[in-house]
């Protein structure tokens, strides 16, 4: 065998049919969805006319994401930049937490059996609880606490911009149990919703986009979790965790951060495809020259869609390959969502003030579009891990 | 379906190419610069390793490569340097020419050309003006008589003064179609003015060739009626190895750069600590591992089973791998502050290298300027 860089054909067809149906049935309650800060009230109707299976939650009759023979992660990324390319209120209905990451991470065999299992199968939603008021990127500096009292872990903190944290069937919690421990002493706790002192305390952020996405604000106080919710731990608390919890953490994200890069994909290309139509019904009033320039940009912007797309699909490709790479979700990652930013809002100056009426969604995904270089790692974090594998831990 | 797994074949050349690169040319490429020759024992060592003259082995040579190979070759070499490389390969790039597309009688030129390290070919193709293959001017067109006259102007043709044979590609006007034909450089219809020294890439003498010849119609490569586009695809992958080498180019320069980071010592610390510094290598590191992965995804499709011109293809990649790698080296200089700037250190030639290479094959339609901020 040799390179080859097409998707099987099976694959293409279902990420066709998938962008196909988000872009005609989804999109066109993107702007319901941005305004009232959640998905259309018909969501589970909106996801019936699917003409293929999508995993839901919901009404998991429905027919799970088929397997194709490049394997779960490469397949998950181009659902996920299908499902972008409608809009991005379908995607947290599908349930596209990323908790359960954390327990196949760091979980003994008994806890990947209960939590993360289920969810892979299921598709529900799962909590990440990790931001802090005081911290994003810094995640050493972890200052919720996990106190042992007998039997239980007891958490006491706050967490907050915890995406699906209301609604999730468990949030994983990180938690201090020792601080002069520093980053060493965070562990990782399953929390499953409902349990006593679990407190949301803003089910959503006002935010400048994806505001139909609940962004959660979540306090513990004094809540009680069995001994076995410390991942890595068993009723008797004596098995040695695989990797600490900020490691287990990171190493979580590495897995998604392609994830979030393929959303951003499919904003962009949504708004590539968007502009591109627009512009070439109104060519007769571009002179040649301009017109021109106008051709060349919209192919520029795709060609460097395609360059983001061949980074997340190499970093993805060695996940399914058992060689996770870090180092290329990093890429993938620091390229794409800052670049789909760039074209959006070329786009939208190609439009003229066109391009920034509510009566487009441009101005909506150049607002989506920002969380996505943020989030899960900033676009500065992802040079820091690039930067890292150049030059080691010295690199700033 | 998916892959993106190098093979077996792919790590052995990666690895003999890169060790060449770092033990062969780089210690050779000032050498090389100074005289504007590669130096003989360099030469005659990397002819011998059959990776920059593909030639069948029926014809005493060691196969033609498919391109992924070749390329990841070229990377290799280029990471020690890429002056010495191309020229080893622009002259090599004649025998694949023949051995893809030439008649029985012409193929039998590829025994000198595989056997005979002092054999210099030249393949007379860039004109400028961001000409793809099927824009150049310079016309191949049938006379009453069957002959052929070649009629343009060529640029960075080089070793064209000794070059045996040199083949040039053109269009035939009457049919569109990209062809190749052998030009003896001795014919006074041929004008060889060398082009001396430049920026960089001065192993490879080279030269502006203008033409206004008749030749037989023997001098044809191939037969009239063969098919242009695999003619096409040929050219296609003998201008995807100046992406190539601006890959290997960059990725030494990062590397050369972010181990000098981790050593140089400011304000207290290893200068990799400033965020300043890092970031820009990081960002390097991003765009050639991207560059890397649309040169790997071109070669394929040239090498693929799929019908097609790919001339578009190889015109973005070269010209994305040409901005990737004049930033990348760029930023290598800045990292090294006034050591990059002096000869000391090797960037400064990377610099140049990467420059050079980058007005190469520049197309301006596959990138606007942008303002640095």
């Amino acid at each position: 065998m040799s390179l080859d860089f097409a998707l099987s054909k099976p694959l293409v067809d279902y990420g066709r049919a998938v962008k196909e149906w988000s872009a005609t049935e989804c999109r066109p309650y993107a702007r319901e969805a941005d305004d009232r800060h959640a998905p259309p009230a018909n969501w589970p109707e909106i996801l019936d006319t699917s003409p293929v299976p999508l995993g839901r939650v919901d009404k998991p009759e429905a027919g799970q994401v088929p397997d194709f023979d490049e394997g779960y992660w490469v397949t998950k990324l181009v659902f996920t930049e299908s499902i972008g390319y409608g809009d991005i209120w379908v995607s947290p209905t599908l349930g596209s937490g990323i908790g359960h990451l954390v327990v196949e991470s760091m979980g003994t065999p008994e806890q990947l059996e209960k939590w993360y299992e289920p969810v892979v199968s299921s598709g529900l939603p799962t909590g990440f609880a990790l931001t802090e008021p005081q911290f994003g990127t810094d995640t050493s500096m972890v200052a919720t606490t996990a106190t042992r009292d007998g039997d239980s872990w007891v958490l006491n903190g706050s967490k907050i911009f915890c995406s699906s944290g209301a609604s999730s069937e468990y949030v994983v919690v990180f938690a201090t149990t020792d601080k002069s421990l520093g980053a060493k002493g965070i562990n990782a706790f399953v929390v499953p919703k409902g349990t006593p002192g679990f407190v949301v305390t803003r089910p959503n952020e006002h935010k400048l986009g994806i505001r139909s996405w609940g962004t959660s604000a979540l306090a513990f106080d004094d809540c009680a979790i069995p001994l076995e919710n410390r991942l890595g731990w068993t009723a008797d608390g004596s098995v040695p965790a695989k990797r600490s919890g900020q490691s287990g953490a990171l190493g979580a994200l590495a897995y998604n951060r392609p994830n979030m890069a393929a959303l951003a994909t499919g904003l962009a290309q949504a708004s590539l495809d968007v502009a591109g139509e627009i512009l070439a019904g109104q060519k007769a009033g571009f002179t040649p020259r301009r017109w021109s320039a106008v051709e060349a940009e919209l192919t520029n912007m795709n060609h460097a869609l395609e360059r983001g797309r061949r980074l997340n699909y190499k970093a993805q490709y060695l996940v399914d390959a058992g060689k996770p790479d870090r180092a290329l979700a990093a890429m993938g990652k620091g390229y794409s969502p800052q670049t789909c930013e760039r074209v959006i809002r070329r786009c939208i100056q190609l439009l003229g003030p066109e391009g920034t009426s509510q009566d487009l969604l441009l101005e909506k995904w150049y607002r989506d579009v920002k969380i996505m270089d943020i989030f899960e790692g900033s676009g500065q974090a992802q040079r820091i891990v690039v930067g890292r594998t150049l030059m080691g831990r010295v690199a700033g | 379906m998916l892959d993106l797994e190098p093979t077996e074949e792919h790590l052995a050349v990666a690895e003999l190419a890169r060790g060449l690169g770092l033990e062969l040319l780089s210690p050779a490429a000032r050498e090389a610069e100074a005289e504007q020759a590669v130096p003989e024992g360099v030469w005659r060592t990397l002819f011998e390793t059959g990776l920059t003259v593909p030639v069948p082995e029926e014809f005493g040579g060691g196969g033609i490569p498919d391109t992924v190979t070749q390329m990841i070759a070229v990377e290799g070499l280029a990471y020690g340097d890429a002056g010495i490389t191309l020229a080893a390969i622009w002259s090599g790039s004649a025998a694949l020419l023949l051995a893809r597309h030439g008649t029985e009688e012409q193929t039998a030129l590829l025994r000198e050309l595989a056997g005979n390290p002092d054999s210099r070919a030249a393949v007379a193709l860039y004109e400028g003006h961001g000409r793809a293959p099927a824009e150049f001017t310079t016309s191949i067109s049938r006379t009453a008589d069957g002959s052929w006259r070649v009629q343009g102007r060529k640029v960075a043709v080089a070793f064209a003064d000794r070059a045996d044979p040199l083949i040039v590609v053109g269009v035939e006007p009457e049919t569109g179609k990209l062809r190749a034909v052998f030009v003896p450089p001795s014919d006074p219809g041929v004008v060889i003015a060398a082009d001396g020294r430049g920026l960089a890439l001065d192993a490879a003498p080279t030269a502006t060739v203008s033409f206004d010849v008749t030749v037989p119609a023997d001098n044809l490569v191939g037969v009239a009626e063969d098919d242009a586009v695999a003619l096409a695809n040929t050219v296609g992958r003998i201008r995807l190895a100046v992406a190539a080498a601006q890959v290997g180019t960059a990725q030494r320069a990062v590397e050369y750069a972010a181990q000098y980071a981790t050593e140089r010592i400011a304000f207290g610390r290893p200068i990799a600590g400033f965020q300043g510094v890092s970031f820009p290598l990081a960002e390097a590191q991003i765009r050639i591992e991207a560059a890397r992965l649309e040169i790997a995804e071109a070669a394929t499709l040239l090498d693929g089973g799929e019908y097609g011109d790919r001339t578009e293809t190889v015109t973005r990649v070269v010209n994305y791998a040409g901005e990737v790698a004049a930033e990348a080296t760029r930023t290598a200089v800045q990292t090294l502050g006034g050591h990059g700037f002096i000869v000391e250190h090797p960037v400064e030639l990377w610099y140049r290298t990467a420059a050079a290479l980058s007005a190469l094959d520049f197309d301006p339609l596959c990138s606007s300027f942008e303002p640095a901020l």
